[in-house]
């Protein structure tokens, strides 16, 4: 038995199908004698640089345990199944229970957007004082230039002379 | 005191520890830079190529 971590990325436009793969994933995993000690599913994230085209990808991780030599047969499958964009399968000394960094930015995420609709609006009314006050001296600007113009029409005339 | 700060247990999925120690253009910063220790910059340089290969860290700023 030796101790893996599974990082799959799944095509983002299948996401809605996630709970699916994920289970037939499972079944895979299990019918090759792997136990699944921990699974998260991250959701969909921003990738750094585009795979296949894609730039967001769904994260799914796995924590688990099982036989080596089956390890090349259930990686044999996965290599064929078009919903996957990239994989990894990673042998760890250990596996720490806790819930990874990236699950918990998800979480955080998703808990954000509210919030920051809020501060959106608060920034927002600012802004509407400024523009009140920025139009004043927009009116004063046109008047500099108009004055500029003449100035230059002035010199020009005089170049004609 | 530096601002390069290393916790005891990280891993290539803490993306945000990775970040501080690589440059703009995704390059990893030297220890000498950092003052990291010899075998913590190897334990970085592997988590931080395994990243790259998850996508959760850039390889260059000139991707597409």
């Amino acid at each position: 038995m030796k101790k893996y971590e599974a990082v799959i990325i799944l095509n983002p436009n299948l996401s809605s199908k996630a709970d699916d793969f994920i289970k037939d994933f499972k079944k895979l995993l299990e019918a090759n004698t792997f136990n699944i000690v921990k699974q998260e599913d991250v959701g969909r994230r921003q990738l750094s640089y585009s795979i296949n085209n894609h730039n967001k990808g769904h994260y799914l991780l796995f924590n688990i345990e099982g036989d080596p030599s089956k390890l090349i047969e259930i990686e044999n499958k996965i290599k064929y199944n078009e919903s996957i964009i990239r994989h990894l399968f990673i042998s760890v000394k250990t596996h720490s229970g806790e819930d990874s960094q990236l699950l918990l930015d998800s979480k955080n995420k998703k808990n954000e957007p509210e919030e920051v609709v809020e501060k959106l609006e608060k920034v927002k009314q600012p802004e509407e004082n400024k523009i009140e006050k920025s139009q004043p001296e927009e009116d004063l600007k046109p008047k500099v230039s108009d004055t500029k113009d003449e100035d230059n029409s002035e010199e020009k005339d005089d170049k004609d002379e | 005191m530096s601002k390069y700060e290393l916790p005891e247990n990280f891993g290539y999925k803490d993306v945000n520890i990775l970040k501080q120690f690589i440059t703009e253009t995704g390059k990893i910063i030297p220890a000498r830079v950092t003052g990291v220790t010899a075998s913590n910059q190897r334990k970085l340089t592997k988590n931080i190529k395994i990243a790259r290969f998850l996508a959760l860290i850039p390889y260059t700023d000139m991707h597409k």
